[in-house]
């Protein structure tokens, strides 16, 4: 199953507001695809775009090269931000109706159903109400939402918050797996470390601009050299302030990490650590997702 | 008895709208099959599987179940009681002392006046007949020498038929004792008794006796009101609950809005026939059964404008209905938005409620019958009077039907529109500049 989820040049304005200024990346399949952003990036609008449940001012939405439209949709899965489930279903009827509304007939609804809350450990709730259940629950019902029409396209809108560790294997695993059969999936999240382990591949955005795309090696080995300094003692990293062309990027648990110009000497800088105390790590390393979302907002 | 009739529907809708929160229940889901999912070929589309969960799921509420309930008890009692009233109320024993044939003969004619069947039973004296009233064998005995008794004292307000009976036998018999102690001959007392009043005219029409299609136009816009009332009102709050449950997202990412609406407003509509025709029936099979006079003449004829102007009324306002839900998130915001709505249905009930009490269809009635909002209380109403003609009821039936779908236009453009915006309730002005493009 391959297959190629295109946004080209999506514009969407309220008001005076900009949601969407001429946003373009693609989400290939067989990959998992971190969508970030800041909030109020427009990262809720480009999903909403994918679905046609906000009209764009300019742009298109391509599937395969060929334009999305109600019966391309019907194979796309969609979590919203926002879950939504109707309260006083069943949780096994309603994860069976959307199944039918995506196409399904109905004994491959059921059958469909009846496997994925098993494959999320909530098949002991079919009979329940959604109500009755429990937040992390009703994530994991809206998964299996997202799921029961085995779609070619999986987008999801924050699928992580709230969730525990437990849930938050469970989603991951499942997220994976879907991209390893071949499916586009696309998901948003503030959380960069899951991203970073679950994505191949990342697009951020700020003010509906894309600001940075590409894989996730791609992005971390790309730009100026990093150096992860740990001195004992130091948790304030005071001693790199002021060295020409270095910047401190992050201070995490006593360990350094610092941005070097090309220009700049990297016996400059133990020098200064050691002036500074023993130093105990000196390495250089990857970009972490984390910075590579700080600094490509500018911050 | 319209009285009853109009508390009772009021009483129904009170009840829908204090039970507006219904509950679901339902059965497992079937989880036998293949796991290998199959497309449906035979998909009608989403609107046909949101119509059959809206169907499904209403059919399951408690509140349904309830409402219909106390429905059908309602129907029961308004063909059944008036019968029983008609049976028991009007045939009496009445005692006879010193009785003849001409008495006889008068006393039958006087309860047939006051609509009273009596059973005229001979006493050998009044002592006798004054046993009979006091162990409640009779209710009145007549002497014939010229003295009435009864168990209790009948007071002046008192209009039942046996006070009247009473009455009408005291005051005939007395002037006819009078006539004949001013010595007019037998032949002269019985002339003077056959007097009829001197008929009075109005210059403007009154109310006559209430006909039987009269009676069914009353319990068809009751029925109408109280079904719309109900179905419009679960129409608001289904749009509303699935904006505020954030579902409509889900659902709108696979269906179109227009299918979502249209399902919606098809579901509930068919249970709401569903209901109402099973109401019509039961009514219908009831009074056949009891001799109700429901089912006689051109009532029928009635009933059936009834069914078709309740899918035409739910068929206009659901539109409408459904659009403003759409506006809304929270309960109080849906109270606020169901009032101007309700307010034309409203007044179309109120003043054709009133022109099927006073008996006459009166010239807003008649105006009222063409004017989509109101038709659905009017129409019925002049077709009970038989003031409507085949091609008048056409005539707004098709004006009716041309207005349900541009408003359905609308309504789908507003409901696209507002749907998904969330966080406040939406003002129409807001939408103005989207739905003007």
């Amino acid at each position: 199953m391959a297959g190629l989820l295109e946004l080209d040049g999506l514009s969407r304005r309220f008001g005076t507001v900009t949601a969407l200024d001429d946003l373009s990346f693609s989400v290939p399949s067989g990959q998992v695809v971190g969508f970030l952003g800041p909030n109020g990036a427009g990262k809720t609008t480009t999903m909403r775009a994918i679905f046609g449940l906000t009209d764009l001012d300019a742009g298109s939405v391509r599937w395969n090269g060929g334009p999305v439209g109600a019966t391309e949709r019907r194979r796309f899965g969609y979590m919203p931000e926002e879950r939504g489930l109707y309260p006083n279903m069943l949780v096994g009827e309603e994860v069976e109706y959307l199944g039918r509304l995506h196409g399904l007939d109905t004994r491959s609804a059921a059958a469909a159903t009846k496997r994925w809350l098993e494959r999320l450990d909530v098949a002991d709730r079919s009979a329940s109400k959604v109500e009755t259940l429990s937040h992390g629950n009703q994530q994991r019902v809206q998964l299996a939402a997202a799921l029961v029409h085995d779609p070619e396209v999986l987008v999801l809108d924050e699928p992580f918050s709230g969730l525990d560790p437990t849930g938050i294997d469970a989603m991951g695993e499942v997220l994976v797996e879907q991209a390893r059969a071949g499916r586009c999936v696309l998901f948003s999240s503030h959380q960069l470390d899951l991203v970073e382990d679950l994505c191949e591949s990342v697009a951020i955005i700020d003010r509906g601009r894309l600001v940075a795309s590409g894989t996730v090696d791609e992005l971390a080995t790309s730009g100026a050299r990093r150096l992860a300094v740990r001195v004992e003692g130091d948790r304030q990293g005071a001693w790199a302030q002021g060295i020409p062309g270095v910047t401190v990027s992050e201070m995490d648990g006593g360990e350094l990490r610092l941005v070097l110009e090309d220009s700049t000497d990297s016996d400059v800088v133990l020098d200064a650590a050691r002036a500074a105390g023993r130093v105990t790590e000196f390495a250089f390393g990857r970009r972490r997702l984390s910075e590579v979302f700080r600094e490509a907002m500018g911050r | 008895m319209k009285t009853v009739y109009i508390l009772a529907a009021g009483a129904v809708v009170l009840l829908v709208r204090l039970g507006l929160r219904r509950k679901g229940r339902g059965r497992s889901p079937r989880l036998e099959g293949p796991t290998r999912a199959r497309r449906d070929r035979r998909l009608p589309g989403g609107a046909g599987l949101v119509a059959g969960r809206e169907i499904r799921e209403r059919l399951r509420g408690r509140l349904f179940r309830v409402v219909t309930l106390i429905l059908f008890a309602v129907v029961a009692a308004a063909v059944v009681i008036p019968t029983l009233h008609s049976g028991t109320a009007t045939r009496e024993k009445v005692g006879v002392v010193a009785g003849t044939p001409p008495l006889d003969t008068e006393l039958q004619n006087l309860a047939k006046s006051v609509g009273l069947h009596v059973e005229l039973v001979r006493e050998p004296d009044l002592s006798a007949a004054r046993a009979a009233v006091r162990a409640g064998r009779l209710t009145v005995v007549v002497d014939g020498s010229g003295s009435i008794l009864v168990q209790n004292p009948i007071s002046s307000t008192d209009t039942s038929t046996g006070a009247r009976y009473v009455q009408a036998v005291a005051t005939t018999l007395g002037a006819q004792q009078a006539f004949a102690q001013a010595g007019l001959t037998p032949e002269q007392v019985a002339a003077v008794a056959r007097a009829k009043p001197w008929p009075v005219e109005s210059v403007h029409p009154g109310k006559g006796a209430t006909t039987t299609e009269e009676t069914t136009a009353l319990l068809g816009i009751i029925l109408i009101f109280i079904i719309l009332n109900q179905y419009l009102t679960w129409t608001l709050m289904g749009v509303m609950e699935e904006k505020s449950s954030r579902v409509v997202e889900v659902l709108l990412a696979t269906v179109r809005p227009v299918q979502l609406l249209a399902g919606k407003v098809l579901g509930i509509g068919v249970v709401a026939l569903v209901q109402a025709v099973s109401l019509v029936a039961f009514a219908l099979v009831l009074a056949q059964v009891v001799g109700s006079s429901l089912v006689h003449g051109a009532a029928p004829l009635v009933v059936a404008a009834t069914l078709v102007w309740l899918v035409l009324g739910y068929a206009f306002y659901s539109w409408l209905y459904a659009a403003a839900g759409s506006l809304a998130e929270r309960q109080d915001q849906v109270q606020s938005l169901a009032l101007p709505l309700s307010a034309p249905l409203i007044f179309g009930y109120i003043v054709s409620l009133i022109g099927v009490s006073s008996g006459h269809a009166s010239l807003l009635v008649k105006v009222l019958a063409y004017l989509p909002p109101t038709a659905p209380f009017a129409m019925p109403t002049l077709v009970g009077f038989g003031e409507a003609t085949w091609w008048q009821f056409l005539l707004s039936v098709a004006l009716c039907m041309v207005c349900t779908v541009g408003v359905a236009l609308v309504a789908a453009r507003i409901y696209r529109t507002a749907v998904l915006r969330t966080g406040k309730r939406v003002r129409l002005r807001e939408l103005v500049p989207t739905l003007a493009k």
